[in-house]
């Protein structure tokens, strides 16, 4: 059986894609796509961990369902949002939005 | 793990009067009445009075549905807050709804499931329902600061609150699941009891890793330095009402799960998280106050501000004394009062003068002086200078402060109060001591035939009990404390 480190290792890396993925690109989509491989490294771990440490517990897997129930939502009023800044600007990059000055 | 339906009420009576607002407004919606336009209104401010009044049906202390739900003081406490600070905020929206281009239904239906959201949060310590709660409150909040969609600045607070909230409930749920793996639970005391097991192995920096993942999503909500590059901007594009429930409610609640989360599940690395976030706390008063200095826009800078204040809140945390956790509390309480008083005044004076901008509160004190008084008193309790809400509240975290040999920090508190003087002087001394700007009384695109004196002396519907509410609850929690500080005292008795 592959090792449980596998998975983990995997997961961090996914997160990490994530989080930079978030940090660098502009454009608002790529930005989302970013976000979801972070929830899935979250995702990886609940999964992994159950399967593996606690085998007799569902926690780690309604966890799962929760994540990806809630982050449908979340995505569903984001896409409106990006929506709603492509049709007045014509574009989703998000350096377009700054109209307000620190 | 009993069940009982009472338990959840006052949230089931939210959910519904959400759904009702939803289909009154599919009848009234399209009606271009001003009069029908606030029947969703008048059944959401109903329904979250029927929330706040079914709590004394409490049902006592305890655990509910497999540990999801906790009822407690701490809860209750964290109830009473939010339900109180929805109708506050209902009563800010009334009008400021009904002169932009807002679907009424769906922003009102919006406020009353953040709200939900905010009290799910305070209400259990499972992280399940904690997270679930979290998500349905950032949710409702992504739609409500975008709600004005033909305004560029809104979408744009809207852009950044939501791709920023949403990287950071992913790296909350990140560090969840690390402590899920460490501990094989996500209950908050079970994962106390496990870590303390935990301790000098291996495993240990795995825990120390959730730790910081967690603070960095929760310090995200509250508006921690160095993860509050979202607040300016949202607060100041956001509509006026939505600023104010981000200010009152969203952070009480982001509070609200950070003491459980740190005070319930993580008490054995508190060696861990005590000085980190003592410095954050500091960083985070300090940056809110030093940069709200140059601000031209007070909504703005209401939103260092907000910051600031949240820096302030922080230390009671990181101090972590049963008598330190009273004083945030209390804080919570004092701060939520003093900022819905203020924005009550920027949305009346933003009707009047269609602008925001600190400029406009010039001469106020000549054209409402009982606007600008109570504004005047609001800016006196954030500065933290009796007979306040402020004042206590600061002077209950510098007693908690003193008697934890955290002297150095209440000193580090006070310099900031000074900081923080002139930027709110700056708007008492354009209120009082400078003549209003007659080109400025008329708002852009306002009806011809109104004269600056009509628009002026126009009541704004709602602003005025909102405004005597706050100020009241602001002199009381200031004159007469005694009842609310027993009152914290006994919700920290975890």
């Amino acid at each position: 059986m592959i090792p449980l480190g596998y998975f983990l290792g995997f997961g961090v890396l996914l997160f990490a894609l994530g989080l930079y993925g978030v940090l660098t690109q502009r454009s608002a989509i790529r930005m989302v796509m970013a976000i979801e491989l972070m929830l899935n490294a979250a995702n990886i771990n609940f999964l992994a961990f159950t399967r593996y440490l606690y085998p007799d517990d569902p926690r780690g897997a309604i966890w799962a369902i929760f994540v990806m129930t809630v982050a449908a939502a979340e995505v569903a009023v984001g896409l409106a949002v990006i929506l709603v800044l492509s049709r007045r600007r014509q574009t989703i990059d998000v350096d377009a939005a700054e109209e307000m000055k620190h | 793990m009993e069940r009982n339906i009472l338990v959840l009420l006052p949230q089931l009576v939210l959910i519904a009067t959400s759904f009702l607002v939803l289909a009154v407004d599919l009848r009234t919606g399209d009606r271009k009445n001003r009069e029908a336009e606030l029947i969703p209104w008048l059944v959401a401010l109903l329904g979250t009075v029927a929330a706040l009044v079914t709590l004394p049906l409490w049902v006592g202390q305890g655990e509910f549905w497999g540990r999801m739900w906790q009822s407690d003081r701490f809860s209750l406490f964290f109830q009473v807050l939010v339900f109180s600070v929805m109708i506050l905020v209902l009563l800010e929206s009334a009008e400021y709804v009904r002169s932009r281009e807002i679907q009424s239904g769906v922003f009102y239906a919006l406020i009353l499931l953040a709200g939900v959201g905010m009290t799910m949060m305070a209400s259990s310590r499972e992280l399940l329902t904690i997270y679930v709660g979290l998500e349905l409150m950032s949710v409702s909040f992504y739609a409500l600061v975008g709600m004005m969609k033909n305004d560029d600045r809104s979408n744009e607070a809207a852009i950044k609150y939501y791709l920023l909230g949403a990287a950071s409930s992913a790296v909350l749920l990140f560090g969840i699941s690390l402590l899920f793996g460490l501990t094989g639970s996500t209950y908050l005391p079970e994962i106390s009891s496990k870590l303390s097991g935990l301790q000098g192995t291996a495993a240990l920096p795995v825990a120390w890793a959730a730790v910081l993942l967690l603070f960095v999503a929760l310090g995200f909500k509250v508006a921690a330095v160095p993860f509050h590059m979202w607040t300016p901007d949202t607060y100041q594009g956001a509509p006026t009402p939505v600023t104010a429930y981000l200010a009152a409610g969203s952070k009480a609640a982001a509070f609200a799960a950070l003491i459980r989360a740190f005070s319930l599940g993580l008490p054995t690395l508190a060696d861990l998280w005590q000085p980190a976030l003592t410095a954050v706390a500091v960083a985070t008063m300090t940056y809110g106050n030093v940069v709200a200095l140059s601000q031209t826009d007070v909504k703005r800078m209401m939103g260092y501000s907000s910051i600031a204040h949240a820096g302030y809140v922080l230390t009671g945390l990181a101090i972590f004394t049963p008598e330190s956790l009273s004083a945030t509390l209390y804080y919570l309480l004092a701060y939520a009062f003093t900022n819905l008083g203020v924005f009550a005044v920027i949305v009346l004076v933003a009707g009047r003068r269609g602008n925001e901008e600190i400029s406009s509160f010039r001469g106020l004190g000549q054209i409402s002086p009982a606007y600008a008084a109570a504004l005047t008193l609001f800016f006196l309790s954030l500065v933290g200078i009796p007979p306040t809400a402020g004042f206590l509240g600061k002077f209950y975290l510098f007693f908690a402060m003193i008697e934890a040999d955290y002297t150095w920090l209440a000193v580090v508190m006070v310099i900031n109060s000074v900081i923080s003087l002139p930027y709110y002087y700056n708007v008492v001394r354009q209120m009082w001591l400078e003549p209003p700007e007659e080109a400025n009384v008329l708002p852009a695109g306002t009806a011809a035939g109104q004269t600056a004196a009509t628009i002026a002396h126009r009541a704004l519907l709602g602003i005025g009990p909102a405004v005597a509410v706050t100020a009241l609850a602001v002199l009381l929690l200031g004159l007469y404390p005694q009842p609310f500080i027993e009152w914290v005292r006994q919700v920290t008795l975890l």
